[in-house]
């Protein structure tokens, strides 16, 4: 059966949109490249701006180096140039590009030289590359140069080459981002020939050290090569990805992946190099992958932050930088490599002695073993460049109550021997100090079981062997059980501690598992922005003894903290470093290649989706850079508190949804109710004033009071519907504040009658109360509000001459108040609704309410932390009951 | 009989219109200020009886009015307020102020208020009756004793000093500071609730049903009023 292989998949046609939707913001980058100083980089880059220029594009010069050179002072002539930013450090004045009036200035295309420049301590970026990147991402096109020498994943060839190693570096994603390369190149002699003029200009730090040796003939010769090389695989790149996108067939596509492991010494940055050249070669994704088993916690600081340079290097690269954690490399290694489907692992093999290799074998040849059908590549290599990777012996740390324990248990091992003498032997007593040495081992570390090894040997023969007391020995088969004796004491010992240190880096590893479940487990249960940031910041100062802060953008989209404070003096720099780090979703500060002087380290909150905000991590006292380890588990956490940040957002935009439409409807049935509510006694007043005011000489007295009234009662009409219409609002807005004082309820249910009086002159009021009411803590107004309201109620809906009955009566935690009438009652079934907006029995009976009354009193009650009901009694008539907790 | 002067501090026209038509049918003579200042300025130039005062006046908040009508002049004030603004009337009571009305208030309502700010007003300048009598109580301030119709009751110390305190305002309102003050002195830690419990204590032994107050009202979230006989 034939394979489908033309069919494109789909996450590639994904990621092509992705890219060309990125292109269409993203200004474009043009390198002019070349093999080294003096090909005429800068000219070419000039001129073509120049032109840019003529044709009337808004072309500025961020950077040039003309290096006094005439010609190219020439073309620099009539174009606008950014002023360069004055940054004194240490006494020095440095002249730095000016990033921030680059970016208000917002030309169309800007002239960067030099693209490997290391910018002055203190910029923003430590490079200028990521400067050019900051400018492409607003929209500005670059123009740049570029050495050869300078791409990261030949630095190594060319210093091989040349014997020069280069500091200054690009990393080659952005030489193979870039949207044009344009090779400026010149015949070798024509440049030997120029040098020999004087016309290249050779940077300060390079002319010490290189300046004879660099520009030898065979150095450019292999450098223009190089150059060449690149441009060409730039091209072929370019080819595939033509085809690639127009869906042209022939293209094979290889699943390859390619894995580097690496280790703490400096044979990793050759592997990192390697497998870059190779995964890039293949067109492959590759991984760097570091082992940390409980060799790691043995290695000295120099070590692990080697392993980190390491690590940096390969991501820089383009790889994927994994750290696996597990005691025995080689299986962790091959899981992944089965896991993850990878094709080709790059090793390294160190030149290590004979013995060594015999001992205890190369990871290498292990790996070649087990590999099955993954190919590994084997790059071996001295690692000299670098001092050698030290191991912190447990030596070091020498701890004499340790070795006095160690000695304390000789000496009861000597005595059980010296008391037992005449049952046991010699070679017994080698068992038992044997024991002993496994608790010595075990307990006490490498360090005193070593000595206790030896001394024990001493102590066998001083005591148990003849002639006693002295070290000589008479039967040499004894020697034999010393050496054995010695030998198994340190097979214990090395065995032992080797337990210890996998002992000591489980816990490690179930802290971190910890962390994290745990994290994970409090933030999920946790809801609001507030509760997670205390969560996250209870967790990471448990993990790493460090404060943090978390800034999430406000409604106006500005980034502020809502948990801690931007730390240090300079505030400004702060904030714009976390505004910087959220732009631009990368992780920046102290540690990182943007601005690691700031004392905090900032980790963008990215979900899948968008930036949510920056979590940033205090530096500790010591302004030391946090740890590979720590810097993963901090990431990883960042990640969970992104996702945990994300919902509370959406919680806050469905609740604000909620709100939203629950207030439309609210606004919807108040304007209808209200326009028929408010029109009917503004009728009646209109009405009849106006006829008081055209009319009022023909009007009797009689007349005349009778339009009175009306209006009168017309206008108290309105003034309760605006009064309760008033209420509803203040109390639905929820910032009202219940100001509770004591009361006896009772002298509420008083000043409420008084208050009802002229209402309540046609119903006949009965109340009782039990005796002893306790003084309750209410807010006295509003449940005053509340009885005036249901009195009013029940005068409304009762004919005249009815008996409203007011009864108080006490329950163990609350006091109970009933407002019954013996009236026609609620109509079946509405017992509920009657205490919804807007509701008013009969919803035909017009200027009966606007059916706010017993919203307001369900407000109230409720806000009270009481019970409001309303039921209709069975001998008829209804009643209102309402509860306030004691 | 000479015509009370009322002076009325109101912003609203619609409001100075209406009291003006009040006031003048039964026999006050209202004057109007507009705004604060010139409030003020009529103060000192026509002193009037009584003065009616809007809280919400654009140019100066009501309760500073008082404070500056307080430091020269005894003038009684009746302050006008919209329901809700409890903690303004309680300032305003406590700062000088002699009652308050709620608006929107009846007519009638605002007659009887001002009749008894002004009665308090003469009375001050005179000396206090002895004898204070409304519905079925006598209080005897003389021989300090309390009669509920023919009998006589007996009050604590602490009764007694509460009733004296509401008589002596009878018909305004007393807040609960003011209340807590007058009885238990300055300095007392005392707190509104004795104060609700020795009310009740009185109502009981004055006869008074406080479902159905006839003598001590309770003004929810301000204080109490002792109602005066009515005439």
């Amino acid at each position: 059966m034939e394979r489908e292989d033309n069919r494109p998949d789909p996450d590639q046609l994904l990621g092509k949109i992705a890219a060309e939707a990125r292109d269409f913001a993203r200004g474009k980058l043009k390198i002019f490249f070349g093999c080294c100083a003096g090909v005429g980089k800068t000219y070419a880059m000039l001129s073509a701006g120049h032109q840019r220029l003529v044709d009337g594009v808004d072309v500025v010069a961020g950077v040039v180096e003309t290096h006094g050179r005439s010609e190219t002072q020439k073309l620099l002539e009539g174009m606008p140039i950014i002023p360069p930013l004055e940054i004194s450090y240490r006494g020095i004045t440095l002249k730095e590009f000016s990033l921030d009036a680059a970016l208000a200035r917002r030309p169309a295309i800007i002239l960067l030289d030099e693209l490997a420049h290391t910018n002055a301590p203190d910029s923003r970026h430590a490079k200028r590359w990521k400067d050019a990147e900051e400018l492409l991402n607003a929209g500005i096109d670059v123009y740049t140069t570029l050495n050869v020498q300078h791409l990261e994943s030949l630095s190594d060839l060319v210093a091989g080459t040349t014997g020069v190693w280069v500091k200054e570096m690009v990393p080659d994603s952005v030489f193979d981002q870039a949207d044009d390369v344009v090779l400026v190149d010149i015949n070798v002699d024509e440049l030997l020939n120029r040098l020999s003029e004087g016309k290249v200009y050779i940077a300060e730090a390079a002319r010490a050290q290189a300046a004879e040796n660099f520009f030898k003939k065979s150095n450019i010769i292999a450098l223009r090569e190089l150059a060449l090389r690149r441009t060409t695989e730039r091209v072929d790149a370019q080819m595939d990805a033509y085809k690639s996108r127009e869906g042209i067939s022939g293209v094979v596509s290889i699943a390859d992946k390619v894995l580097v492991c690496i280790g703490p010494d400096s044979l990793s940055e050759v592997l990192v190099r390697s497998a870059k050249r190779m995964a890039t070669s293949l067109k492959a994704p590759w991984t760097a992958v570091y082992v940390e088993n409980a060799r790691h916690y043995r290695l000295d600081e120099e070590g692990k932050k080697a392993v980190d340079s390491y690590l940096c290097l390969a991501e820089r690269l383009g790889g994927k930088a994994v750290i696996l954690q597990g005691t025995n490399a080689l299986e962790e290694i091959i899981a992944y490599v089965r896991s993850n489907n990878v094709t080709k692992i790059v090793v390294g093999k160190r030149n290590q002695s004979r013995w060594r290799e015999i001992v205890f074998g190369a990871l290498a040849d292990k790996i070649i073993r087990r590999s099955g059908t993954t190919d590994v590549y084997i790059v071996t290599g001295e690692a000299t460049t670098k001092k050698d990777v030290g191991y912190t012996s447990e030596l070091v740390h020498f701890k004499p109550p340790l070795y006095f324990q160690a000695i304390f248990i000789i000496i009861i091992c000597t005595l059980v021997g010296i008391a037992g003498r005449s049952i046991i032997k010699p070679i017994d007593e080698v068992l038992i100090y044997l024991a002993g040495n496994v608790i010595v081992s075990a307990r006490l570390g490498r360090g005193p079981s070593i000595m206790y090894a030896l001394l024990s040997a001493a102590c066998l023969n001083f005591f148990f062997i003849e002639p006693l007391y002295t070290l000589e020995i008479y039967d040499r088969s004894y020697w034999m059980t010393f050496i054995v004796m010695i030998a198994t004491s340190m097979v214990i010992t090395s065995y032992a501690s080797q337990l210890r240190l996998q002992a000591i880096f489980a816990r490690k590893r179930e802290l971190y598992t910890q962390t994290l479940y745990a994290f994970t487990r409090e933030i999920a249960a946790t809801r609001g922005h507030v509760g997670i940031c205390e969560v996250a910041a209870r967790h990471i100062l448990d993990a790493t003894h460090t404060n943090i802060l978390i800034c999430l953008p406000d409604k106006e989209g500005s980034l502020t903290p809502i948990w801690g404070e931007l730390p240090g003096w300079d505030v400004i720099k702060e904030a714009g470093l976390v505004q910087w780090c959220f732009n631009n979703s990368k992780i920046a500060g102290i540690g990182t290649d943007t601005m690691s002087s700031s004392s905090a380290l900032y980790i963008p909150l990215v979900t899948s989706h968008s930036t949510l905000g920056v979590l940033g991590v205090i530096a500790r006292k010591n302004k030391l850079p946090f740890s590979a380890e720590e810097r993963s588990l901090l990431e990883t956490l960042a990640s969970l508190l992104a996702s945990a940040v994300e919902r509370a957002n959406a919680a806050d935009t469905a609740e604000k949804l909620r709100v939203d439409a629950e207030s439309e409807r609210l606004r919807n049935t108040l304007l209808s109710s209200v326009s028929h509510d408010l029109r009917t006694p503004l009728a009646s007043i209109t009405g009849s004033s106006g006829i008081i005011v055209s009319d009022a000489q023909r009007l009797s007295q009689e007349e005349f009071r009778e339009l009175g009234n009306s209006i009168h009662q017309a206008a108290s009409r309105l003034s309760r519907i605006v009064s309760n219409m008033l209420d509803v609002t203040s109390l639905e807005s929820g910032n009202f504040v219940l100001n509770k004082e004591p009361y006896f309820i009772e002298e509420l249910i008083g000043s409420a009658l008084v208050h009802m009086e002229q209402v309540l002159t046609s119903h006949a009021i009965k109340t009782s109360a039990v005796a002893d009411l306790p003084v309750v803590d209410m807010d006295g107004v509003m449940i005053e509000q509340v009885i005036t309201n249901l009195l009013g109620n029940a005068a409304k809906y009762t004919p005249a001459g009815s008996t409203i009955q007011i009864d108080v009566a006490k329950e163990p935690a609350n006091i109970r108040l009933c407002v019954s009438d013996n009236g026609p009652g609620i109509p079946t079934g509405d017992e509920k609704k009657i205490f919804d907006k807007f509701y008013t029995a009969g919803q035909n009976k017009a200027g009966k309410g606007t059916g706010l009354g017993l919203a307001i009193c369900h407000a109230i009650i409720t806000a009270h932390g009481g019970k409001i009901w309303a039921e209709n009694k069975p001998e008829g008539g209804a009643c209102f009951t309402f509860t306030l907790p004691v | 009989m000479n015509k009370a002067s009322v002076l009325i501090i109101e912003d609203e026209p619609e409001i100075r219109k209406l009291l003006k038509a009040v006031l003048t049918n039964h026999d006050y003579k209202p004057v109007f200020a507009e705004t604060a200042k010139e409030g003020l300025k009529l103060i000192s130039v026509h002193p009037p009886e009584i003065v009616l005062l809007d809280l919400g006046l654009p140019d100066l908040d009501g309760l500073e009015v008082i404070k500056h009508i307080r430091e020269w002049s005894i003038v009684p004030v009746i302050v006008l307020s919209a329901r809700g603004q409890e903690q303004d009337k309680v300032t305003a009571l406590e700062m000088g102020a002699d009652d308050y009305l709620t608006k929107p208030f009846g007519s009638a309502e605002l007659l009887v208020r001002l009749k008894v700010a002004l009665r308090h007003a003469h009375n001050s300048k005179q000396v206090h009756n002895a004898i204070f009598e409304t519905g079925n109580i006598r209080v005897d301030m003389e021989k300090r004793q309390v009669w509920v119709g023919n009998e006589e009751i007996h009050l604590t110390p602490t009764e007694y000093k509460l009733l004296t305190t509401l008589v002596k305002h009878a018909g305004k309102v007393v807040t609960h500071s003011q209340l807590l003050k007058e009885v238990w002195g300055n300095h007392s830690n005392e707190n509104n609730h004795y104060l609700r419990i020795y009310t009740q204590h009185l109502r009981k032994k004055l006869g008074d049903n406080p479902m159905k107050p006839q003598y001590i009202i309770t003004e929810a979230g301000v204080g109490y009023r002792l109602i005066e006989a009515k005439e």
